[in-house]
């Protein structure tokens, strides 16, 4: 059969970082095409750029060429590529939850009164809303869901919503592509298994189905054909018959060299802190019922996909997001997370979000690495009788932050630089400096290295490193980046779905992160 | 002042205000008199301007519910004068009831604020407006005593203009006047600002100044490092209200009438566009940009009357007025939206 797409030497590159280098597919009618990779592996690019979402426009286009149908497209806007008969299920629900099923389902195709139509213009016309119900409802009961089609969007449970975005697709007689975007990730197992099903039927029309999905067991299940993207490259591709989950998450991850910088050792099980069934309600980032002790001294690593928990401890212990459950640090039950009580208990969070919640852009370096501890633990404070006021002592800081400065290498013209003015890697070396100022037991790190070059990635693992060792730190790294999370950590918990999923050590395979991360029960693993 | 560039409407102002001199002077009108006036109005309105600093800093935009603190000092002058308190005595009276009564309006308008977060300007416009009705109530049914608040006739209700003239009228203009040829110089008067300013200046080198700033700056942040966000803002707003207060006394003492009812109501545009005049962003202010833009205001404001008179009619200064008091409040908040939009 013929490729109804063909993409040829797909280039897009955001501020001249690429983000898909060099992509060749090609997707045949009546085929389903999985798309696999971990987050940052340009997944989302890919789909935009297909979908005509203007981001891409805005931020220079893309470099290659895309077939569609024999003729090469560009799509500047959705609308484009849905006249073309490309329909996308999102992620995030593009569903209006004020208007009913049916209205969803028939929006931008309502029927209409011929004679309206005449009087008004087909754009001004009346909806014939029996007649779209009742379409509507012929294209629900083809997914084998009763519902009825006047109920607003609003009051059906999220695994409907995923069904009627579906219904929405499959309603276009004009279909000829249809991408899914982890169209399973919200429903449970029954009902994505009922998916499945749809989607194979869809396949027989002729329909073309890009699946993008983290659930490798689907992947292997439905799909004709798999791509597997990693760092904006095609890394592998696999026909019915050959796709082995194992051999899928061994090429998201991919094998890199790492030289341990930390050297193994013995940890007593003895917790500094420990989460019962602990529950963060940080939108997008859940941790739902969590379990973890984490031992005095060591440097654990969190991990997980996007979306699946890791950066929400941190917040949660300093009441950024409501929790439940309970956490015992030093064997004693924190009450409620309040952010300074927490702090002088000696917990301190490094945030990974770090012009939002990091740093105080517009003031010096100075003022940056003092702030918290000034602020909570009174330091570097003029000590008279008008400490009441709290006015710095500015040569006690001046030298605290020009030994910060000079130990950790924060390149900054002065103290008194603005901190918007410094790199990302100098502006995460200010957090951890102001982290070092209140000189925490337990620090939980959030994606330290995110958006940092090369060199001060180094030094900032190092810098980490360091204070674990010297000063008996006891830290939880959450981050994305599983190659260094081995290089420093003593363990290291992978999380699916807000729970721990399984604790590796550094040293377990690729294989096996991979199948952590998206959930798969391993063939072999070490636990600690 | 570091970091200091001048923007647009410096630049427009400051233009208007160079063609008005050079045109008072081909007028032969008397710069001194007048240089004397615009120091008078500098004070006169820089503190209600100054008042606006604290809850810009801590982030809740600028205070478009200046007529809850202005009706606080507006209370507490009342209750001085009822009181029959007169000369230094009845000023500082004043200005401690304002205190007073400030603080109290100020800590339920913080509280109110602190649930309208992000939508301040807003939520405090309407507070001004909604509070000022409630308190033309109030004066006609306050059982204040002294017969020169009351309306002559009938007497009862408290008059729209309450003279000064037999308590604190000019009570600090007229403290320390240094006289250098024609030249007058208010000491006593620009002391008293300065005292202000001095006390916003420490207030924001404290450890809960530093705070407050903080907050404004990255609410997040502040929450992280630990900092009881709610308590701060409210402080912040308490003190912004206090000032208020402690600006329409100034005002008035001035002025020489007390102006009651709907008089508070046009009072906060023309103290806000002072700020933004003098290069506030709107999202953070400094005590120079608050003296920097009275003073352009005002000085403009001063020469557009007389020169409008000679040359125009004169119904024209009052548009003017109208046009570059509210024009720059929206050009602030074009200039806001666009930075937003940016990133």
């Amino acid at each position: 059969m013929k490729p109804i797409l063909e993409i040829n030497n797909l280039y897009k590159s955001y501020k001249s970082i690429p983000a898909l280098d060099n992509i060749n597919l090609s997707i045949k009618a009546g085929e389903i095409h999985g798309i696999v990779g971990a987050n940052g592996s340009g997944k989302t690019t890919l789909m935009n750029i297909l979908f005509g979402n203007p981001i891409i426009h805005e931020t220079g286009g893309f470099q290659g060429e895309i077939i569609y149908q024999g003729k090469k497209i560009n799509f500047k806007n959705c609308g484009e590529a849905i006249l073309n008969g490309i329909g996308m299920v999102h992620q995030e629900f593009a569903l209006i939850p004020d208007m009913t099923v049916g209205e969803n389902i028939k929006l931008g195709r309502e029927k209409t009164f011929a004679f309206t139509d005449r009087l008004f213009g087909r754009q001004y016309s009346f909806i014939n809303r029996k007649q779209d119900d009742e379409s509507a409802l012929q294209t629900l009961i083809q997914l084998g869901i009763s519902i009825d089609p006047g109920i607003k969007i609003f009051d059906l449970s999220i695994n409907l919503r995923q069904f009627v975005e579906i219904a929405r697709e499959i309603d276009r007689t004009d279909l000829k592509l249809l991408i899914l975007d982890e169209p399973t990730a919200v429903l449970n197992k029954n009902d994505g298994l009922k998916l499945i099903e749809i989607l194979k039927g869809m396949a027989k029309r002729d329909i073309g189905i890009l699946f993008i999905s983290h659930r490798l067991e689907e992947v292997q299940h439905i799909c004709d054909k798999v791509s597997v993207l990693r760092d904006g490259k095609l890394v592998s591709q696999y026909e019915r018959g050959n796709i082995s989950i194992n051999t899928l998450a061994r090429d998201m991850i991919g094998h890199i060299v790492t030289k341990a910088a930390a050297g193994k050792r013995e940890i007593l099980p003895q917790p500094i802190i420990t989460f019962s069934h602990f529950s963060v309600e940080m939108p997008g980032e859940e941790i739902i019922d969590l379990d973890l002790s984490v031992y005095e001294g060591e440097i654990i690593g969190l991990t997980s996909l996007s979306g699946h928990g890791k950066l929400a401890l941190g917040y949660g212990m300093m009441g950024m997001y409501p929790v439940q459950g309970e956490v015992y640090y030093g064997g004693i039950k924190i009450a409620n997370m309040d952010a300074k009580a927490n702090i002088l208990q000696g917990m301190y969070v490094l945030p990974d979000d770090r012009q939002g919640l990091g740093i105080l852009a517009d003031q010096s370096v100075e003022n940056n690495i003092i702030f918290t501890g000034n602020q909570v633990k009174n330091m570097f404070r003029i000590e008279s009788f008008f400490a009441i006021s709290g006015f710095i002592d500015h040569s006690q800081a001046r030298d605290h932050v020009d030994k910060m400065i000079q130990d950790f290498d924060i390149k900054c013209s002065s103290i008194y630089q603005k901190v918007k003015e410094l790199s990302g890697g100098n502006q995460q070396k200010v957090c951890i400096a102001r982290a070092l100022t209140v000189d925490p037991k337990l620090l939980f790190v959030a994606e330290p290295t995110r958006g940092v070059d090369i060199s001060a990635k180094e030094k900032i693992l190092h810098m980490l490193l360091e204070i674990n060792r010297s000063r008996n730190t006891t830290i939880v790294m959450a981050s994305s980046e599983l190659d260094e999370l081995k290089r420093v950590c003593d363990r290291i918990a992978v999380m699916a779905e807000g729970r721990i999923f399984k604790i590796l050590s550094p040293d377990a395979s690729d294989e096996d992160f991979g199948l952590a991360l998206s959930g798969e029960e391993g063939v072999a693993y070490e636990e600690l | 002042m570091k970091n200091y560039s001048i923007k647009p409407p410096q630049i427009i102002i400051s233009a208007f205000l160079i063609t008005l001199v050079f045109l008072a002077y081909t007028l032969e009108m008397n710069l001194v008199i007048l240089f004397n006036e615009s120091l008078v109005k500098l004070v006169m309105n820089g503190v209600l301007v100054l008042s606006l600093i604290p809850m810009l800093n801590v982030g809740a935009g600028m205070n478009f519910g200046l007529p809850v603190g202005i009706i606080g000092g507006l209370l507490g002058m009342c209750l001085a004068v009822n009181f029959r308190m007169t000369g230094f005595h009845g000023f500082f009276m004043a200005l401690l009831f304002s205190l007073i009564i400030c603080a109290l309006l100020g800590w339920i308008y913080g509280l109110i604020l602190n649930r309208v977060k992000g939508r301040e300007e807003i939520a405090g416009t309407f507070i001004g407006f909604s509070f000022i009705p409630l308190m033309n109530y109030f004066w006609t049914l306050a059982p204040f005593q002294n017969r020169e608040m009351l309306y002559p006739i009938g007497g009862q209700g408290l008059r729209p203009r309450i003279s000064l003239e037999n308590y604190f009228n000019n009570i600090l203009n007229n403290l320390y006047v240094i006289r250098l040829g024609d030249i007058e110089i208010p000491v006593g008067l620009i002391g008293f600002f300065a005292l202000i300013a001095l006390f916003l200046y420490w207030y924001f080198r404290t450890k809960i100044g530093r705070a407050t700033i903080a907050v404004g700056e990255n609410e997040a942040f502040s929450r992280l490092s630990g900092i009881n966000i709610a308590q701060t803002r409210l402080i912040a707003i308490i003190i912004s209200t206090i000032i208020a207060g402690f600006g329409i006394c100034v005002y008035t003492q001035s002025y020489g009438f007390i102006q009651l009812y709907d008089e508070p109501l046009s009072m906060a545009f023309p103290a806000i566009s002072a700020i933004l005049i003098g290069g506030s962003t709107g999202k953070r202010a400094f005590i120079f940009e608050a003296v920097l833009g009275t003073y352009l205001l005002q000085s403009m404001y001063l020469l557009t009357v007389p020169i409008a008179n000679e040359i125009l009619i004169p119904e024209l200064t009052e548009i003017l007025r109208s046009f570059i008091t509210y024009g720059i409040i929206l050009y602030a908040l074009l200039v806001r939206e666009r930075r937003r939009n940016n990133g």
